[in-house]
């Protein structure tokens, strides 16, 4: 684990980061989330699911991060936001 | 080759090491552990070097090889490979975490040394993930290359069997089957599972409830095994979890208690992901793995803590001069300030160390919205490692202008350490006008210091004289040079940095040269034999020694040893700092060329040297000789009509100069229109014209001579000739005679007519091509040295003058000079002149500055 978190916890977000939805084998505990602070986890069956907006480069860090603390990687996306869906959180109708 | 490529914790290093415990000892390793985000090429290097002759037992009694500021990946890629190649046996290099090499240098070369292994050297890389830059795609094709993976680490169910008995865990098969499940075979994971089998009360139990568990099998054994440990080692493993490495000291400072050393030697016994590192145990490291998730306990168990634990061994690391350590944990504390200052104090250390990679990485992780002004000085030290003059330049502004404001402890090594950049970027560019005059102050003697400021600013003040005494030569003040220079070299000596040592011994050969020539000859020599001692013979550091001792041979006609020098010369300046060596290189090398009548070469070399000059700022000492020169050339390669274009072009002050003079007088000369040529060089005849030195005079003396010769004026010719040499004489200057090609103006110089008799003997050997050089040089010295008198005759040996007339020359008697010649040729065991003439010439002792 570097010393430092990635750039998430400057409060700055960079120009363009997008929204990514990572998923990871097994139940991640408090003390394995605690290394994703910004990001939202959710339990979907025995996978757990990182949610967050995330530029370039904090993907990066999150993905070393993974690989550092020897997790399962099953999926990393990038979620198109469209109108109406569930993601989105939009209750706008179509 | 053999790679291990797996994720964590898959049990690659204990793999590594159970096969080297097994080896049995022809078979010799050399083992590197990768450090943690490696981004200096150099360090992996030099630890790869070190491993791999501690590995081959050469040098076993000598010290490490120190780093230097100028890095050559390749050069020093070669020097692993050569030693290599000469180990006898088998021998393999290990690389352990590989993925923590960063540097894209380190791993190009790297994939060089593994592809280019000697047949009795292996190789075995363990790394977490695959390098695509470590291209094996070739060994892999060629069948050369083993490959490990995760599949093939993983603990099938009998193994997992095997592991728990070992342990001494006794477990059903249903209960091994259900844990070799749950685990999947993953070492790590049965490691640990073990740790906390191990004297468990129930564990058929505790497989059952993992194995229903749905968390990650790291974090949950992890848990599992720190719960179980008693209070006083869980409270050791998570303080001391936030270090690379730890030791007692550290373990106790941090716990607060002491009786830590007892619980790490425990932790490493009982096989709980605890390595020691040295054969005594008294530093350990942490399993990666393991660490990492400690650490997430630690920020979630004691947040508070953490900021006061990382300051603690910021603070131990400090003490202890582990200075990438000791910012890294203040950083990690949140203390940016303190980390800027830290940066600040030890840049010229640091990149001393060859760690300016790793500096700028601890630069790059500040937070882009707090910017200490003094991490500027420390972007100027990067930016002209890197060769970024103009942002140097504005870093360096921003640092300067901080100085007043700096707390006034510190001040004066801000104020040393902003000079000393400066002059660095003002060689770079060329401009030394303005800034000697701002770097005065470092003339003072420094008094009244703290132990502090002595400990930081010893390296600081011994580069900064370095760079002042280099900018000095450079702008010829070279008596300030000089000392200078001197007091730069003993500095640098005491405080134990051969880097700075050398590199102001190098320079100071380079300002003798105004010096007689044995003087500039000595010091370059001191230079380079400092040098090879450490390895730095084709380093940049060396450079201007290296070019001013070629200089200094060509002037001599020791043409054959000069080109030598250049050789290395020029090898040494592949990775270049600054275009002032390199315009003297290229300089230096067209005067050869010239002196060998080769013209076309000879043009190629001092066009480079006059762009380089032009892209120096303020105008350069040597302007005029680098200008005069190439247009000679270009005359003489065929192009009299372009060079005269070319010097009609220059303003009339550069015109009127004697070494400008004397190129327009060669390109008359090359017209067929010596009267033009006696024409242009009357005011340097005549000593109106200003020149550099005193050979633009003896070229002008030639010149007027080829010019009277085409006139006819055989005479006046000769008279020319003989000028010449009288000024020549002093210093045994052979240059001119040869750039100007005066053979035969010097062979139709009647003997009984000049002074100069044995000089002449000796510039005519050399105009015909019999080389002074260093092979032809025998092994043995004379029995024993020459006196004066004895000398005095030798010289004349060469020349075709008689006993006698050789009496008549030094005015002694005939029977003095017969007992001299006895004298010679016993000391030189020899039977006859001819003889002892060309064993003269093999021991050079009738070359410049031993007779005078």
């Amino acid at each position: 684990m570097r010393f430092h978190l990635p750039a998430l916890n400057h409060g700055r977000m960079d120009p363009a980061p997008a929204l990514y939805t990572i998923r990871i084998r097994g139940r991640l505990g408090a003390t394995l989330l605690s290394a994703f602070p910004a990001l939202a986890s959710r339990q979907h069956g025995a996978h757990t699911v990182l949610t967050g907006p995330l530029d370039r480069s904090a993907l990066y860090g999150v993905l070393a991060e993974i690989e550092a603390l020897g997790l399962d990687l099953i999926e990393v996306r990038q979620v198109m936001l469209e109108r109406g869906s569930p993601e989105s959180g939009d209750c706008r109708s179509p | 080759m053999t790679i291990i490529s797996a994720p964590a914790g898959s049990g690659k290093t204990s793999l590594l090491r159970a096969w080297a415990d097994r080896q049995g000892r022809p078979y010799r390793l050399a083992v590197v552990q990768v450090q943690r985000d490696q981004q200096d090429a150099q360090q992996f290097c030099l630890a790869l070097l070190g491993a791999v002759r501690r590995a081959t037992g050469a040098f076993s009694d000598a010290e490490p090889q120190p780093a230097t500021p100028e890095f050559n990946a390749r050069a020093m890629a070669d020097k692993v490979l050569s030693e290599l190649a000469e180990a006898r046996g088998d021998i393999t290099l290990v690389i352990d975490d590989l993925h923590e090499l960063t540097s894209p240098d380190a791993l190009g070369q790297l994939t060089r040394l593994l592809t280019n292994l000697p047949p009795h050297a292996h190789a075995v890389l363990t790394t977490r993930r695959d390098v695509p830059r470590l291209r094996l795609h070739q060994m892999r094709l060629a069948g050369e290359l083993t490959e490990i993976r995760a599949a093939d680490l993983r603990f099938p169910e009998r193994e997992t069997r095997e592991l728990l008995e070992a342990s001494g865990i006794a477990l059903s098969e249903a209960g091994v089957a259900l844990l070799h499940q749950r685990t999947e075979g993953w070492a790590a994971g049965l490691r640990l599972a073990a740790i906390s089998l191990a004297g468990h009360p129930d564990p058929e139990r505790f497989v059952a409830e993992f194995s229903g568990s749905d968390r990650t099998v790291a974090e949950y054994l992890v848990d599992e095994m720190l719960d179980r440990q008693p209070a006083e080692i869980q409270d050791l493993l998570l303080r001391t979890c936030l270090l690379d490495r730890v030791n007692r000291e550290l373990a106790d400072l941090l716990t607060g208690r002491p009786g830590s050393e007892r619980i790490l030697l425990e932790l490493e016994d009982a096989n709980a992901f605890v390595v020691s590192l040295d054969p005594e145990r008294t530093w350990f490291r942490y399993h990666h793995l393991f660490s990492d998730l400690l650490r997430l306990e630690l920020r979630r168990r004691m947040p508070e803590e953490t900021p006061a634990l990382h300051r603690r061994a910021a603070w131990w690391f400090s003490r202890h001069g582990q200075v990438v350590d000791a910012i890294r944990h203040t950083q990690a504390a949140g203390d940016w300030p303190g980390a800027a200052r830290l940066l600040a104090d030890h840049t010229f250390s640091l990149t001393l160390d060859g760690q300016a990679e790793t500096m700028q990485a601890l630069v790059r992780a500040f937070p882009p919205g707090v910017d200490h002004p003094e991490l500027a000085l420390v972007r100027a030290a990067g930016d002209l490692v890197q060769g970024r003059l103009d942002e140097a330049a504005a870093h360096l502004a921003v640092a300067e202008a901080h100085v007043e404001a700096a707390p006034p402890d510190r001040q004066r090594r801000l104020r040393v350490a902003v000079a000393a950049l400066k002059l660095s970027l003002a060689r770079r560019r060329g401009h030394l006008a303005g800034v000697l005059e701002q770097v005065r102050f470092l003339d003072s003697p420094v008094t009244g210091q703290s132990d502090e400021d002595i400990a930081l600013g010893s390296d600081l003040r011994a580069v900064a004289l370095m760079n002042l005494g280099a900018a000095e030569a450079w702008s010829l003040g070279l008596r300030d040079a000089e000392r200078h220079l001197q007091e730069g070299a003993a500095l640098a000596r005491e405080i134990g940095r051969p880097y700075l040592e050398v590199g102001c011994l190098a320079q100071l050969g380079f300002a003798s040269k105004v010096d007689p020539f044995a003087t500039t000859q000595r010091r370059c020599r001191e230079a380079i034999g400092l040098a090879e001692r450490y390895g730095w013979g084709t380093e940049p550091v060396i450079a201007p020694a290296l070019v001013t001792l070629a200089g200094t041979m060509v002037w001599t006609g020791e043409f054959d040893e000069a080109e030598r020098w250049l050789q290395r010369s020029a090898q040494a300046l592949e990775t270049d700092t600054g275009p002032e060596i390199r315009l003297l290189m290229h300089h230096t090398t067209g005067i050869l060329h010239a002196c060998r009548g080769r013209h076309d070469e000879a043009l190629e070399e001092f066009s480079a040297a006059d762009r380089l000059r032009s892209q120096l700022e303020g105008s350069h000492a040597l302007a005029n000789q680098v200008t005069g020169w190439l247009l000679a050339s270009q005359a003489r390669a065929g192009m009299p009509g372009q060079a005269l274009a070319a010097l009609a072009a220059l303003g009339d002050e550069r015109a009127s100069s004697g070494e400008i003079r004397n190129a327009r007088a060669v390109i008359c000369l090359e017209e067929r229109d010596p009267a033009g040529a006696l024409g242009a060089v009357r005011e340097v005849l005549d000593g109106t014209a200003p020149v550099i030195g005193y050979v633009t005079l003896v070229e002008a003396q030639l010149l007027a001579g080829l010019a009277h010769g085409e006139l006819g004026d055989q005479r006046a010719a000769n008279q020319a000739a003989e000028r010449a040499l009288a000024l020549a004489e002093q210093d045994r200057l052979v240059l001119p005679f040869a750039i100007t090609g005066s053979r035969e103006l010097l062979e139709a110089l009647p003997r009984h007519e000049t002074a100069h008799a044995a000089l002449l003997a000796d510039i005519l050997d050399v105009l015909h091509g019999s080389s002074r050089s260093a092979k032809d040089r025998s092994s043995s010295p004379p029995a024993e040295e020459l006196s004066p008198g004895e000398l005095r005759v030798l010289r004349f040996l060469p020349t075709n003058l008689s006993r006698p007339e050789i009496a008549g020359e030094l005015s002694v008697s005939v029977n003095t000079v017969n007992t001299h010649v006895r004298s010679i040729y016993a000391k030189l065991r020899v039977r006859d002149r001819s003889s002892a003439v060309q064993r003269a010439r093999e021991l050079r002792l009738l070359s410049a500055g031993l007779t005078r």
